[in-house]
């Protein structure tokens, strides 16, 4: 009898477990979800960014850039008060 | 195609000295994993995505803490989604209730679409069923049939022994049987 139960048992178990290995499958990430989480995920470590300082070229023409906009508007701002300078002396 | 060689101990290595490419790999490596498990204790896609996101850029910021003590590198993984959903879900129950229908059921292919109907609903079911049971015991189904895992590997995860890992699935078991009773919930799909 208490055999006979413990089959039964057993055998209920057995149907649980392949109902849950049939609900509980691994569900494949999309391209898109990968993307995003990559993109997401993706920023620079304190090792590239101090490597990005040491980049001489890189510097040279980021600074370069950054003197070229600076003359860029200096030159435009004494144009501009020299007109508007003239005309009110005028 | 054949599998390049990963040497996961040389790639933490370098991943903790600062190594973006070697963590890039292990990302690579456990990135399916973690969002399985995820989306499995959270039951929605898109905040699965966003706890998966949060749980590498954490061990990211985090990997040079990391070291190793037998316990494999996944098991710091899970670890960090483990406390992530736990906040999660503490966060939510102070709002509202937990939806406990919105996991998409995945069909069987080449079957018929009545049968497929009474499976998902079959499903949908059990799905309930687990996730009332305990964090721990949903840990220990979700790792054991979405990530096949043995019950040693499981041990080392959830810090427990192989044994007691058997016997928390055999109650666990035992525990879904009594709640399908409970519930006449027809497994059988007739």
């Amino acid at each position: 009898m208490t055999q006979r139960k413990n089959k039964v048992s057993e055998d209920q178990l057995d149907v649980i477990e392949a109902h849950l290995a049939g609900t509980l499958k691994p569900v494949p990430l999309s391209n898109d979800v990968i993307q995003r989480l990559h993109e997401r995920i993706h920023f620079p470590y304190r090792e590239e960014i101090a490597s990005r300082l040491r980049d001489w070229n890189r510097m040279f023409l980021v600074f370069g850039g950054v003197m070229s906009v600076l003359l860029l508007v200096m030159t435009i701002a004494r144009a501009f008060f020299h007109l508007v300078g003239r005309r009110h002396l005028g | 195609m054949p599998e390049i060689e990963f040497n996961e101990e040389d790639v933490l290595i370098r991943a903790s000295k600062g190594d973006r490419d070697a963590f890039g790999q292990l990302y690579g490596r456990y990135i399916d994993r973690i969002f399985n498990y995820v989306y499995y204790r959270t039951g929605n896609l898109h905040d699965a995505e966003d706890l998966t996101a949060r749980v590498f850029q954490r061990a990211m910021n985090h990997i040079h803490n990391y070291t190793d003590r037998g316990v494999p590198f996944s098991a710091w993984l899970y670890r960090i989604a483990h406390n992530l959903v736990a906040n999660w879900h503490r966060d939510r129950s102070r709002r509202q209730e937990i939806p406990l229908n919105d996991v998409p059921v995945l069909p069987s292919r080449g079957d018929h679409p009545e049968r497929n109907l009474v499976r998902s609903q079959e499903q949908e079911s059990l799905l309930r069923l687990i996730r009332r049971l305990p964090p721990e015991r949903q840990n220990l189904l979700i790792l054991k049939f979405v990530e096949n895992m043995s019950n040693a590997e499981i041990g080392q995860i959830m810090g427990r022994s192989e044994g007691a890992v058997k016997s928390l699935y055999h109650r666990t078991l035992l525990a879904l049987r009594d709640q399908i009773g409970d519930q006449n919930i027809n497994l059988d799909g007739e």
